[in-house]
């Protein structure tokens, strides 16, 4: 199968921060997973949502698929062609393009608005398409009026830099957008309107989206498929609706769990996931969720599980899958 | 139901701007009681930080209270001198910040700051001091609480950060204990726990809790009572049971509408408040939320609605709060 943007088997480690005295030393310097034998589809005009902790390699992973960062081993291929060197990252960048987290901080301060929103096309070397009209034509597109142009960022609200970024990721009309916490720090209000402008964008200009975020509530709203990433690996992925319907890996349902209730009837008495993330430089054995996972037994400790198709379009790496979705479908689960 | 220990009666602030003062809180009335946790909940803009940093009197210098008072301890603490200022707070008044990783001092460690915190105790030892403070961050959850007075900030996560800062806080038995937006800078697993963390301290806490948010799902967990703000004005205030499930104002409502966490059915376009906050050097004459509102009436333009009481110690700002 191939998808819009397809990543196979990825891996991806880096020197660990302590390796600096150590590199001096014979033999290996230590190593650091960040991303292990990761694999993921984006299909056109598909909606994708990543979820998982701070530290469970999302922005990584991102950052990686647009060659900002390299990869160890494995494939990354856009539109079918494998992407292998620089040059073949630099086209991608014409057709994929990156929201990164912190709208304000990623324009520069120094230059007006309408000066970054051409930016695009004069790094590419492309045409003006609209000539002296094209900043307007950008940020009408957005929604946002065409005098913002001549405004800074710093006079900009959370919610028009937000916007301002969309236009310019926009720019070069790209088939995948990359958008890593694109509504966070914003008000649920603005929130709305800016998930409400990327659907929108999508059924117009048929885009597909990956979008990053550990907001759960956003996710099941505006993506088709989830992906669950816990650690570097990937523990779950399927359709949106049923995994938020009949979550099979004990960390999607301890996410989904842990979300705060705005209804007080619905408050949860005792604590969904405890304990912290573990650091890349002590990855568990076996299962690296063990640690933290409230149905672990002895064997999770020590045999790392498989990726598991339980259906053609649900995945979970869990050794127990099967019983945990003979459960959930047999009564109540979760809140 | 206990006395309130804090009450903020007709509170205005306004900020002095190049344009003019900027009306940042008008009128506000707020109780917190012993015991009791309260949520001031709104969005960017509706005054719940200034009516918090009033709370702790922490004003910004350019910050001038043009109507009412912050009542505590039988007295006025927005007038009181500096000096007695900064003796209320921490020991009475304390505060969790947004962002511990700014609230504490970069290059001393924590148990240095937590000794120092300490600065208005008598008759402790320095020892003794840095006893208590390794007590508070067990109680809060640390697990290895003598090792972390050793460390600096930089070198704890962000969930251990946020538990340092509130073991700093408690670390007086303060009566008020003011939180702001005590989990926006954390993900949703650390988010639940310090959540939790809030809801069990509470059990054997006395004084009120006064939580500031823009997070609904906050307020739901955590707070007994809820004052929704827009604008600079206290819109709507009850039980967070009677808020959530029985809302009078519309922006209320608006706002529990477009969370998507409230949402139970997947939808392709969320609601949203169409408009902007008005001008808050020139408040409009009328209701602050006409320009927005889908219930406007001519009334509402020009004359600004009084509380509506809708219930037992449930109230509304709205001329309609009653239909």
């Amino acid at each position: 199968m191939s998808g819009l943007y397809d990543v196979d088997n990825v891996s991806l480690d880096l020197a660990a921060p302590s390796a600096g005295l150590q590199r001096l030393l014979p033999g290996s310097a230590p190593r650091m997973t960040i991303l292990s034998s990761l694999s993921l589809s984006i299909g056109h005009g598909e909606m994708l949502g990543l979820v998982g902790e701070s530290g469970s390699g999302k922005s990584t992973l991102a950052r990686a698929m647009m060659g900002l960062v390299d990869i160890t081993d494995g494939k990354l291929s856009f539109e079918g062609r494998p992407l292998k060197g620089r040059a073949d990252f630099v086209k991608v960048r014409q057709g994929a393009a990156l929201m990164f987290q912190d709208a304000v901080a990623s324009l520069s301060p120094r230059r007006k608005v309408a000066a970054q929103l051409i930016e695009p096309f004069q790094i590419n070397g492309v045409p003006l398409p609209d000539g002296n009209r094209a900043p307007a034509v950008m940020l009408e597109r957005v929604g946002l009026s065409s005098s913002l142009g001549q405004r800074y960022p710093h006079e900009l609200s959370g919610g028009q830099a937000r916007r301002v970024s969309v236009a310019r990721a926009l720019a070069l009309k790209p088939k995948l957008v990359i958008a890593d916490e694109p509504t966070a720090g914003l008000d649920v209000s603005v929130q709305a309107e800016i998930l409400n402008l990327m659907t929108g964008l999508r059924s117009d200009m048929g885009l597909s989206f990956l979008i990053i975020t550990h907001n759960l509530a956003v996710v099941r709203h505006v993506t088709d498929r989830v992906a669950v990433l816990y650690l570097g690996r990937m523990a779950e992925w399927g359709p949106t609706r049923e995994v938020f319907a009949r979550p099979y890996h004990p960390y999607t349902r301890s996410l989904i769990a842990a979300e705060p209730q705005a209804d007080p009837r619905k408050r949860r008495p005792d604590l969904a996931l405890k304990g912290e993330i573990p650091s890349v430089l002590a990855r568990p054995s076996g299962c690296e969720f063990h640690t933290r996972c409230p149905i672990a037994r002895p064997r999770c400790a020590v045999e790392e599980p498989e990726s598991n198709m339980i259906t053609p379009d649900r995945m979970v790496r869990c050794h127990f899958a099967e019983e945990t979705r003979i459960e959930t479908q047999g009564g109540n689960h979760g809140t | 139901m206990s006395e309130a220990l804090l009450k903020v009666d007709d509170l205005s602030i306004s900020y002095a701007s190049e344009e003019g003062p900027v009306q940042a809180l008008r009128h506000a009335t707020l109780e917190a009681r012993a015991g009791e946790a309260i949520g001031i909940v709104g969005e960017s803009g509706c005054g719940k930080s200034t009516l918090a940093s009033a709370l702790i009197t922490l004003l910004a210098g350019n910050a001038r209270v043009t109507s009412g008072s912050v009542q505590f301890g039988g007295r006025d603490i927005l007038s009181v001198s500096e000096e007695e200022k900064r003796k209320l707070r921490g020991r009475h008044i304390a505060m969790i910040f947004q962002d511990p990783m700014t609230s504490f001092n970069p290059v001393l460690t924590i148990g240095e700051q937590l000794v120092d915190f300490q600065d208005q105790r008598e008759g402790l030892s320095k020892p003794e001091k840095r006893q208590q403070a390794a007590l508070m961050l067990k109680r809060v959850g640390i697990s290895d609480p003598v090792r972390c007075l050793d460390r600096h900030v930089h070198e704890l996560s962000g969930g251990m950060r946020q538990r340092a800062a509130i073991a700093a806080a408690l670390l007086m038995a303060p009566q008020v204990l003011v939180a702001d937006e005590p989990t926006t800078a954390l993900d949703v697993t650390m988010e639940a726990q310090i959540i939790h963390l809030l809801r069990e301290l509470r059990r054997d806490y006395n004084g009120a809790v006064v939580i500031v948010t823009h997070h609904l799902g906050v307020v739901g967990e955590l707070c007994d009572r809820v004052y929704v703000m827009y604008a600079g004005e206290v819109v709507e205030e009850g039980s967070t049971d009677d808020v959530y499930h029985n809302p009078r104002h519309p922006y209320t409502q608006a706002l529990i509408a477009c969370d998507p966490a409230n949402l139970h059915e997947q939808t392709p376009v969320l609601p949203t408040i169409p408009g902007r906050l008005p001008d808050l050097v020139n408040p409009p004459r009328g209701c602050s939320f006409a320009a927005r509102c889908p219930r406007v009436h001519e009334r509402c333009r020009s004359e600004g609605p009084d509380y509506v009481e809708v219930g037992p110690r449930h109230r509304a700002r709205c001329h309609e709060a009653r239909s």
